[in-house]
């Protein structure tokens, strides 16, 4: 529509990526050798079955855990010459961990997507209010802004840190498991807001989910992830090569290419 | 801001009846020409403010704060509400360096504390510093080498129990006598420091105090847990030797000068969030540090009550005091479904 239509360009380059746990000196690799990358403004969904490294995968993006082969770079830069702030700037997280404090507001939750820049003290300049004021918009959750975060529902939790990640202002949002406790329409609203995110403010979305059916409808692309096993391409693709009948089919359930849906055989 | 006035105030007429009130009365007028320096031609009158009653209060306003502000540390490194300054094994190297002194000889018929009472007193001290601080360099060492801080923290809970097997091993052997001045120094006393102690046991708290003001974003973004701290750009390994570090130093100093004091550590924190309703570090740390010198110094004042001969033992009254609060604390948690 826009003549200026901004050329996407390459945010993180996975290059021959094993993850997986150091236990002691014994490694336990749980994904293939991966390599890919992200552009700025894709939707990408990581699938794969339980116990597949979906998690593990995204937390060695974040720098959570280490490669133990292989190398990230963000923008040709590698990601473990990276301080943790610089990180934080390049990329924002949404995961499963619970958050146990029971006097933590709302907005002070989505404030600390703040942190990286600003002062000391961590007080918030009027940039960082207007910052915070526009993400909790964008997720629907302003009005929740004064109330206690642990007193919030699972969905409105989820669009909370959602807006936590936004206020943080990277180019890329890594989000494990999103959708996961979430009703129905619920879980279509918040892959349309992600959605919505790549389209409008260009940014990069990379989300681990179950929720195939609905990965296949939005996400630009995917990842997935097998038993040493790793395939990336359109949703299209994939599903016409088979891949997502290789990886999920089962002894009794088999996904169906024509409804896009996993039915009884 | 105003809410901090107010304790500032609640302070001051505490550290003021600290002074006047105890075993032997006294006018308030006479107090306070003592203070002014005036000579009041009442020596004994003058000798129990400047010599018992001024350090007293001022070990005790110094240990209320260093150990409230460690156990607000702890808590938000650990994520744990029940962490406290004495769960690190802190306290319990701090008392191993004390039975060393004092049991030590009777236990193997050395006689090492032949000295006089007030050279006694400054080794005591100075065992208590360096068994607390020879913990602190293993808890460190530790907690660099182990990222997780629930493994530290059940790490200091063991040396605790490895290091009162050596003290209970040391009891066992030792004279009636000896063990009697051990039980002693274990109930805690404020009234064991030197007037020049106590004001640079103060200082000194104070100080490191202030340098955790400088924590506070860090602090704040770890209420979201370690992973979210670490994308919020915070090197969490980096902070969490930091504040271990920290507290376990505020405990060293706290326990060296008085013995262990319960429950004040564990108790203030909480008392700070209730009141103030927040979990903000920026508002919490200040408030745990009066509320921390105020506890403190009703404590003691409670100790030492008008009426009884001599004073409490202080660890019988914060235990009074903080394990309802402890109480409280886990029953409202339970009633919200937790």
């Amino acid at each position: 529509m826009e003549d200026n239509q901004p050329v996407a360009r390459e945010l993180l380059a996975l290059n021959h990526l094993k993850t997986g746990y150091a236990v002691g000196r014994k490694q336990i690799v749980i994904t293939a050798a991966i390599t890919a990358t992200i552009y700025s403004g894709e939707f990408i969904a990581v699938l794969g079955p339980n116990g597949a490294g979906k998690s593990t995968l995204l937390k060695t993006i974040l720098g959570h855990l280490k490669p133990l082969h292989g190398k990230i770079e963000w923008q040709n830069k590698p990601t473990d010459q990276m301080s943790a702030r610089q990180m934080a700037g390049c990329m924002a997280a949404v995961l499963t961990d619970k958050i146990d404090d029971r006097y933590l507001t709302a907005y002070h939750v989505v404030s600390t997507g703040r942190y990286p820049y600003g002062s000391l003290t961590g007080k918030l300049t009027p940039y960082d209010r207007q910052t915070i004021d526009e993400a909790m918009t964008a997720t629907g959750v302003e009005t929740l802004a004064s109330r206690k975060f642990y007193s919030l529902s699972d969905g409105e939790k989820q669009k909370t840190m959602i807006a936590r990640a936004i206020a943080q202002q990277t180019p890329l949002i890594c989000l494990d498991e999103p959708t996961a406790f979430i009703d129905s329409p619920g879980k279509v609203s918040l892959m349309r807001l992600l959605k919505k995110l790549t389209v409008e403010h260009q940014k990069s979305i990379l989300l681990t989910t179950h929720d195939s059916e609905l990965a296949m409808q939005f996400a630009d692309k995917l990842w997935l992830l097998g038993n040493q096993d790793f395939q990336s391409g359109l949703p299209q693709t994939m599903i016409k090569e088979g891949h997502i009948n290789r990886l999920f089919d089962q002894a009794d359930v088999a996904f169906n290419p024509l409804t896009l849906r996993f039915e009884s055989k | 801001m105003f809410r901090n006035i107010i304790w500032l105030v609640i302070i001051v007429l505490l550290f003021a009846a600290n002074l006047w009130f105890g075993s032997v009365p006294l006018q308030w007028d006479e107090v306070l020409s003592i203070l002014q320096g005036q000579i009041t031609g009442n020596s004994v009158a003058e000798i129990i403010v400047l010599q018992f009653r001024l350090p007293q209060a001022t070990t005790a306003m110094a240990v209320g704060v260093a150990l409230s502000v460690a156990g607000l540390l702890l808590q938000t490194t650990f994520a744990n509400p029940l962490a406290g300054p004495s769960v690190l094994g802190v306290s319990s190297g701090a008392s191993f360096g004390v039975a060393l002194v004092l049991l030590f000889g009777g236990a193997t018929g050395i006689q090492l504390t032949s000295a006089d009472w007030y050279y006694r007193e400054f080794t005591l001290v100075a065992a208590a510093l360096a068994g607390a601080l020879a913990v602190l360099s293993i808890i460190v060492v530790v907690s660099s080498r182990i990222g997780n801080s629930v493994t530290v923290l059940i790490i200091g809970i063991m040396i605790g129990y490895l290091v009162n097997a050596a003290v209970g091993t040391l009891q066992f052997y030792s004279n009636s006598q000896d063990l009697q001045a051990y039980v002693l120094w274990g109930l805690g006393s404020f009234s064991k420091t030197t007037v020049v102690q106590s004001l640079l046991l103060l200082a000194s708290v104070l100080l490191i105090a202030a340098a955790t003001l400088f924590f506070v974003k860090p602090l704040n973004a770890m209420l979201l847990g370690e992973s979210y701290a670490r994308s919020s750009g915070f090197n969490t390994r980096m902070l969490n030797r930091t504040f271990i570090f920290i507290s376990g130093l505020f405990i060293a100093l706290g326990t060296a000068f008085t013995g262990p004091i319960a429950f004040l550590g564990l108790a203030v924190p909480h008392l700070a969030r209730t009141a103030y309703n927040t979990s903000d570090h920026r508002i919490l740390l200040p408030a745990v540090m009066l509320i921390g010198a105020a506890l403190s110094l009703s404590c003691n004042l409670i100790a030492r009550l008008p009426g009884w001969d001599s004073s409490l033992p202080i660890n019988a009254v914060t235990s009074v005091i903080g394990a309802p609060i402890v109480i409280w604390v886990i029953v409202k948690a339970r009633s919200y479904g937790r």
